[in-house]
């Protein structure tokens, strides 16, 4: 439903932010989610925050090759796996997303089974961990090349709105991706058509280590979407519930024809770029320190404790329920086993041609002898 | 039958596939109002209006990268890259997303998508409006590659690669689009990809080729023939998959063969058709297997009738593999 008031301006000055750092609702509007909404929201990033140490632990232990940790992203993550409709609306993701793919519905036993390349990785163990994808929640899987998803979730946007569907397209990406020649075409083609598709950038500062003011001249990358001729919102994405209601509205007004936005989420990541990262080269760790007294799940915290809607048997309750969910999941995506060698030959084509069923029999031969 | 140019023949073809199918839709720099700057989509935004027959951004990027999610999503994108030297800002969409998305997710989603380019030299175009970049693609596993010389392949392989569920890159040679006029069945055909079309038959040597080089190469089959040597000529039609079986097939029945294109010669199409007969009929072969390409240089300007091969040219290769 579209609301009849608008609740947010695009181009702010700061970041929208409706929960206070101390956990105080400062929203203009009256808060209207019931207490298990509310509730959802914090159980949802307290999973995605434990897979994402389960992940690094994963890598740490020699089971998977490779780590990108998300922490201190979960606000926006989140808020979008719950104001997409689920299976109808599609999203573009990138290799920052697994909270946001698990939030959105994605087994977790298909996450560990893409971390790990087991059978239970829908993807038959094409792709490199923090690869996710999923047909069944339109969740395209993810491309490691910065931006390439960007123009092709512009035309699956054109694609709805031809078809008139009445789907969302939500596509996110990191502050470097905002760079490349990709994200001008994919952005600029949507602008030109109106098409259905909402641009989240996942601001964190950093392209592994290039910060946010070699990047770009910019004041904010928000601003970027005036140019384009679309709404640039500038939002603390560390904040859920600002996350929430900014996504929600913007999400509705482009499924109702306002054509396409940006929205800049501002975050942090705590842990460095990825597993082959050392982020002690480019940043202090005061400067990690500060953001985390910003953290999205504390600040959460504190305002569902205001509201008592928080109490430590809760926080105990979910937390062992969430480490269940996924320490049962990671047992599964182990026990489906290893995918078989000559998968490698399938899925190159609809139907594999002669170079790969010569190529498939050379490999058997070999393995064979 | 009806007489039509190759540039027509795609046109008709487009038309026909937009009429049998509401999934196909047209996207490319000046496509709608314009046509074209070839006419190979005349007449279609008229006909099925600006949302089926896109005017995009002049961002070849967005073009083949939009085609991608139009294809995941359930569309069958055309997408008409203006000439094949501006796909190198595309090419990322092609290589990282196109032709990897089948592979990458486990074929939950795929590209059914064409990306059609005008090919090849001989136009006077210089660097940027002559060059055949067909190695590229046929470099990139999860492509299809076509690349026809006649209007009556351009509608048979174009139909094919519409229907197709895998990404085609679909390469038409720019200098033959309206060379000559020939007859084209007015009914619903298709052509198999990776099928070689004989265009002559003889036992002497075999002529492997595709697209642009087509007229020289046939002057040069009826010159041979003049003077009592009988070529077998193959017209590849389709790079990937290419008909090897025919290739090996017609080398092995003659003991000799040229391959020609115009495009570069190293890691050229040809070497790999070189490569392949050496490495599996060489006990067939009186002579190496010869190339006849365009060279190692960027498409000269000046010198652009020099650089496609030329009919004395191959009849140099054709005495060289005789006198072997």
């Amino acid at each position: 439903m579209i609301k009849d008031t608008q609740r947010f301006e695009p181009f702010t000055r700061d970041p929208i932010a409706l929960v206070n750092e101390h956990g105080e609702w400062v929203g203009p509007f009256d808060l209207d989610l019931d207490e298990e909404q509310l509730r959802t929201l914090y159980r949802d990033m307290v999973r995605a925050r434990l897979l994402d140490e389960r992940l690094l632990l994963l890598q740490r232990s020699g089971k998977s090759s490779f780590a990108m940790e998300a922490a201190g992203h979960e606000g926006i993550q989140i808020a979008i796996a719950h104001t997409v409709r689920r299976g109808f609306d599609w999203l573009f993701p990138y290799y920052r997303d697994h909270g946001m793919i698990l939030a959105l519905g994605v087994p977790a036993v298909e996450i560990f089974g893409e971390t790990l390349a087991t059978r239970a990785d829908p993807a038959k163990g094409r792709q490199m961990p923090n690869h996710p994808g999923s047909k069944p929640l339109n969740a395209f899987t993810v491309a490691s090349p910065i931006a390439s998803h960007i123009p092709p979730a512009t035309g699956a946007a054109i694609s709805a709105k031809i078809q008139n569907t009445g789907q969302v397209v939500v596509t996110t990406f990191g502050d470097g991706a905002t760079s490349e020649g990709d994200w001008h075409a994919g952005v600029n083609f949507a602008s030109a058509q109106g098409a259905p598709v909402v641009f989240v950038v996942e601001n964190n500062r950093y392209a592994i280590s290039v910060d946010l003011q070699k990047q770009t001249g910019s004041e904010n990358i928000a601003v970027k979407a005036k140019a384009y001729g679309m709404p640039g919102y500038y939002l603390d994405g560390m904040d859920v519930l600002a996350s929430y209601y900014l996504m929600q509205e913007v999400i509705e007004r482009t499924r109702a024809g306002a054509g396409p936005a940006l929205v800049e989420a501002v975050v942090y990541r705590y842990g460095p770029h990825s597993s082959a990262d050392d982020d002690r080269l480019y940043r202090p760790k005061e400067e990690v320190e500060h953001w985390k007294q910003r953290d999205p799940l504390e600040r959460y915290r504190r305002f569902l404790e205001r509201q008592e809607l928080w109490t430590p048997e809760w926080e105990a309750e979910l937390r062992e329920a969430a480490e269940a969910e996924l320490a049962r999941a990671l047992e599964e995506a182990e026990a489906a086993g290893s995918v078989p060698e000559v998968w490698m030959f399938d899925d190159v084509y609809a139907e594999p041609l002669w170079p790969q069923i010569e190529q498939r029999r050379l490999l058997e031969e070999e393995l064979g002898a | 039958m009806a007489t039509m140019t190759l540039v027509q023949a795609i046109a008709r073809t487009l038309d026909e596939e937009m009429a049998r199918d509401e999934a196909v839709v047209v996207l490319g720099e000046d496509v709608g109002k314009r046509g074209g700057v070839f006419l190979a989509t005349e007449g279609l935004q008229q006909k099925y209006g600006p949302d089926r027959v896109i005017d995009t951004p002049l961002s070849e990027a967005a073009i083949i990268g939009a085609a991608v999610g139009m294809a995941a999503h359930g569309l069958r994108p055309v997408a008409e890259i203006q000439f094949a030297d501006y796909v190198f800002p595309g090419f990322d969409q092609l290589v990282s997303q196109a032709a990897k998305l089948r592979y990458r997710s486990g074929a939950q989603f795929t590209a059914p998508m064409v990306v059609r380019m005008p090919s090849g030299g001989g136009v006077k175009g210089g660097h940027h409006h002559s060059q055949s970049p067909e190695a590229h693609f046929v470099h990139t596993a999860g492509l299809k590659v076509v690349a026809v010389s006649t209007a009556y392949d351009a509608k048979g392989l174009l139909k094919t690669a519409i229907r197709d569920d895998d990404p085609v890159v679909f390469l038409e040679p720019k200098r033959l689009y309206r060379a000559v006029k020939e007859e084209v069945p007015e009914e619903d055909y298709t052509l198999p990809l990776g099928q070689a079309a004989t265009r002559r038959q003889g036992g002497d040597l075999t002529i492997v080729y595709y697209g642009t080089v087509a007229p020289e190469v046939l002057q040069a089959a009826d010159e041979l023939e003049k003077v009592s040597v009988h070529p077998e000529v193959l017209d590849l039609r389709s790079l990937m998959p290419w008909d090897k079986e025919a290739v090996l097939e017609a080398v092995s029945k003659t003991g000799r063969v040229m391959i020609v294109s115009d495009a570069p010669r190293h890691a050229s199409f040809a070497s790999e058709v070189a490569a392949t007969v050496a490495e599996e009929v060489l006990d067939q072969l009186e002579a190496p297997p010869v190339r006849v390409t365009g060279f190692d240089t960027p498409y000269p300007y000046a010198q652009d009738k020099l650089y496609v091969p030329t009919v004395t040219r191959i009849l140099g290769a054709a005495k060289k593999l005789l006198d072997y």
